[in-house]
C-alpha cells in the first residue's frame, strides 16, 4: 500500500470502529445505568435501541448525502455531530435525555461511517480494498466495544464512555478535514456519480436476523452476567471477550472455503447452536459459558463476512450499498432488542419469585434451630428487600456464622442451598430468550438458502 | 467454484451441525433443561410427616403443616404465607396483594393449625387422646387472637414461631 495516505487511512478505520462500537459499547454499562438513572430493564434497553434504531434508518440516506455534498464534508460533520452527541450522552442526568443524545449521536455515526466507505477507494487504490478494511475496522470496534465499555464503567463511570469518544472523533476527524476543505475549495466530488443498483434483499435480510441472534447473545449474556450471576463489569467483559475473541481467530480461516452461502449457513447454525447452549446451561459457572461462545464467535466470524461480502460484491456504488448493510444489521439488533426485552423481563421476575419461593422452602424444611431460622429469616429478608429486583448476593445475610460447629454446618448448608436456587433462578430466567435468539439465527438459513436459487 | 471447493463447503456445514448438536447433547445430559428452582409445593397436597424426634422437630413439622393448611386455604404457597407473617408490613402487602383482610388471614391461619394438629395426629406424633382436646382448643381461640399471633412475629419465621408458639405450648402440655 505504498503511497497510501497513513494518516487518513488510520483516521477512516478509526472513525469506522468507533461509530461501530458504540452499537454494543454500551452493553456492560446498562445494569450501572439502569441503577442510577432509576429506570426499568426495558427503559435502559432503549439506550442501545435507539442508538441502532437511528443507524438502522440513517444509513443509506446518510450514504446518499454523502454521494450528493461530498463523503469528506459528510465524514467531517458526521464525527463532529458524534462527538458533540457523545459529550451529551456524557453529561445526561435523565434517561430521555441520554436517549435522544444517543439519537443525534447515531445520525452522526451513520454520516461517518457511510462517508468513510466512499472515502476509503480513493485512500486505498481499490473498492475491494477498501470494503475489507471498511468492514475489518467495523467488526474490531464492535468486537473490543463491549469489553472497552466494561473496563470503562468499572474504573471510570458509565459516562468516562461516552466522554471518551469526543477526542477520538475529533483526533479521527482531523485528516478528514482535509478532504472536506478540498471538496469546499473545488466544489469537485471525489466520488464519481453512478447509478444506485438495487441492494442485495436476501443477503441483507440474513444479515439483520443473524444480527438480533448476536445482539441477543451478547446482551443477554451481559445481563446474565452481571445482574444474574453478581459479577463486576470488568469480570463480564472478560469472560464476554471470548465471543470476539473467537471470531478473531475464525477470521483466518475464512479463506479455506471460498463459499459465501456455505460460510453464511455454517455461521448462522453455529449461532444458534451456541444460543442454544447458553438456554441450557446445566450450572451457573462461567466456564460453561465459553463452549457456546466459541461456537457462537465462529459463527459470527463466518457469516457476516459471507453475508457482507455476498451484500457488496459487484454492486455499485459502495456506499449505498454498504449503507444497506449498516441498517439491515442495525435494524436487526433492533428486532433482536425489542423482541427478546418482554419476554425477558417478564421471565426474570417470575424466575427471581420461583427463586426466592424454593429459598424459603430450602429455609422452612431445614433442621436448623427456630432461633437460628428465625435471625436467618430476618435477615434474608432484608437483603431481598435491598436487591430492589435484582438477583440478590445471599452470603452476607449468613455473616457472622454460629460459633458451635453442628449449627454452623447447617448454616454454611442452607446457605448453599439457597444460593443454588437463586442461581437456578437466574440462569432459566435467560433459557426463553436465548432460544428465541437461537430461533432467529436458524430463521436466517431461509434467506440464505433461497439465495442459492435465486441471485438478486 | 471447483468440486473441491464445493466439498469443503458441504464438511463447513456439516461440522457446524455437528458441533452445535454435540453442545446442545452434552449439556442436555448434564442436566441443562433441568436446572430450575424447585417448584414449590401445593400447600394442599399432604407434606410427609419424617420421624419426628423430641417437642423441636415435632414443633417444626406442625409450623409447616399448619403453613400448609392456612396457605391451602388462601390459594397461595406455603413460601408466600411464611414470608407474609414475616412482620405487620409485610403482612399488610400480602393482605392488599391477595385482597383478603386479617380476620380471612385469622381463619385461615386456625383452619392451618387444626390441618397440623390432624397430621400430627396421623404421624403418630399426637396421640389421638389429645388431639381431640387439642382441636377444641383451637377453635376457641378468637380470631382478634390468632391475628394477634400473626402479629407478634417480628421476622418471617418470628411470624411462624409467633402462631406456632401457644401451639408449642398447647403441645408440651398435651403430651406425656
Amino acid at each position: 500500500m505504498s503511497g497510501v495516505p497513513r494518516p487518513r487511512l488510520a483516521a477512516l478505520a478509526l472513525a469506522v470502529g468507533l461509530v461501530l462500537a458504540d452499537s454494543s459499547i454500551v452493553v456492560l454499562a446498562l445494569p450501572e445505568i439502569y441503577r442510577e438513572l432509576d429506570t426499568s430493564v426495558a427503559g435502559v434497553t432503549w439506550v442501545l435501541i435507539s442508538f441502532n434504531l437511528v443507524m438502522a434508518l440513517a444509513a443509506v440516506p446518510a450514504a446518499l448525502l454523502a454521494r450528493r455534498v461530498g463523503p469528506g464534508r459528510t465524514a467531517a460533520v458526521g464525527l463532529a455531530v458524534f462527538a458533540g452527541a457523545g459529550l451529551a450522552c456524557g453529561l445526561a442526568d435523565q434517561l430521555s435525555t441520554l436517549i435522544v443524545a444517543r439519537c443525534v449521536q447515531a445520525l452522526g455515526g451513520a454520516a461517518a461511517v457511510t462517508a468513510a466507505l466512499e472515502l476509503l477507494p480513493a485512500t486505498v487504490g481499490s473498492e475491494r480494498r477498501a470494503t475489507a478494511v471498511w468492514a475489518s475496522a467495523g467488526a474490531t470496534g464492535a468486537a473490543l466495544g463491549p469489553a472497552v465499555g466494561g473496563v470503562l464503567t468499572e474504573l471510570v463511570s458509565w459516562q468516562s464512555i461516552f466522554l471518551i469518544q469526543f477526542p477520538i472523533a475529533l483526533i479521527a476527524a482531523v485528516p478528514i478535514l482535509a478532504v472536506a476543505r478540498h471538496e469546499a475549495a473545488t466544489g469537485i466530488v471525489s466520488a464519481e456519480l453512478r447509478r444506485t443498483g438495487r441492494p442485495h434483499v436476501l443477503a441483507n435480510l440474513a444479515l439483520a436476523m443473524v444480527s438480533a441472534a448476536i445482539a441477543a447473545a451478547l446482551f443477554l449474556l451481559v445481563l446474565l452476567l452481571i445482574e444474574g450471576w453478581r459479577m463486576t463489569p470488568i469480570g463480564a467483559a472478560i469472560v464476554v471477550s471470548a465471543m470476539p475473541l473467537f471470531a478473531i481467530l475464525a477470521s483466518r480461516f475464512d479463506s479455506f472455503v471460498p463459499s459465501a452461502r456455505a460460510r453464511a449457513a455454517a455461521g448462522a447454525i453455529l449461532i444458534a447452536g451456541g444460543l442454544a447452549g447458553l438456554a441450557l446451561l446445566p450450572k451457573a459457572e462461567i466456564v460453561l459459558t465459553l463452549p457456546p461462545q466459541a461456537l457462537i464467535g465462529v459463527g459470527l466470524s463466518l457469516v457476516l463476512s459471507a453475508l457482507t461480502e455476498t451484500a457488496l460484491g459487484g454492486r455499485a456504488p459502495q456506499a449505498i450499498h454498504g449503507g444497506w448493510t449498516i441498517s439491515a444489521r442495525h435494524a436487526g439488533v433492533v428486532i433482536g432488542l425489542l423482541a427478546l426485552t418482554p419476554i425477558f423481563t417478564s421471565d426474570i421476575a417470575e424466575q427471581r419469585q420461583d427463586a426466592i419461593d424454593a429459598g424459603t422452602a430450602v429455609i422452612l424444611d431445614s433442621r436448623a434451630s427456630p432461633l437460628v431460622k428465625i435471625e436467618l429469616a430476618q435477615r434474608i429478608n432484608e437483603q431481598l428487600e435491598g436487591e430492589q429486583g435484582r438477583v440478590p448476593t445471599i452470603a452476607p445475610a449468613f455473616e457472622p456464622l454460629p460459633e458451635d460447629p453442628a449449627e454452623r454446618e447447617a448454616v454454611v448448608g442452607l446457605r448453599e442451598e439457597l444460593q443454588d436456587q437463586l442461581d437456578r433462578g437466574a440462569t432459566h430466567a435467560f433459557s426463553p430468550s436465548f432460544l428465541l435468539g437461537a430461533l432467529l439465527a436458524l430463521l436466517a438459513l431461509i434467506p440464505i438458502g433461497l439465495a442459492r436459487r435465486v441471485e438478486l | 467454484m471447483s468440486a473441491a471447493d464445493g466439498r469443503r463447503g458441504q464438511i463447513l456445514v456439516l461440522g457446524s451441525i455437528v458441533a452445535a448438536l454435540v453442545l446442545v447433547g452434552v449439556y442436555l445430559a448434564a442436566g441443562g433443561a433441568s436446572y430450575t428452582p424447585e417448584k414449590s409445593q401445593d400447600p394442599c397436597q399432604d407434606r410427609p410427616w419424617s420421624d419426628p424426634q423430641g417437642l423441636g422437630e415435632i414443633a417444626n413439622q406442625f409450623s409447616n403443616s399448619a403453613l400448609d393448611g392456612a396457605a391451602c386455604e388462601l390459594g397461595v404457597t406455603r413460601e408466600t404465607l411464611a414470608r407474609a407473617l414475616a412482620t405487620p408490613e409485610a403482612r399488610e402487602r400480602f393482605n392488599e396483594r391477595y385482597g383478603i383482610d386479617d380476620e380471612k388471614l385469622a381463619e385461615a391461619i386456625r383452619a392451618g393449625l387444626l390441618r397440623a394438629i390432624e397430621d400430627a395426629e396421623e404421624a403418630g406424633a399426637l396421640s389421638p387422646f389429645i388431639a381431640g382436646p387439642a382441636r377444641g382448643v383451637i377453635e376457641e381461640i378468637p380470631l382478634d387472637r390468632a391475628i394477634e399471633l400473626t402479629r407478634d412475629a417480628s421476622s418471617l419465621l418470628g411470624g411462624v414461631g409467633g402462631y406456632l408458639g401457644p401451639a408449642g405450648e398447647l403441645l408440651e402440655g398435651l403430651l406425656p
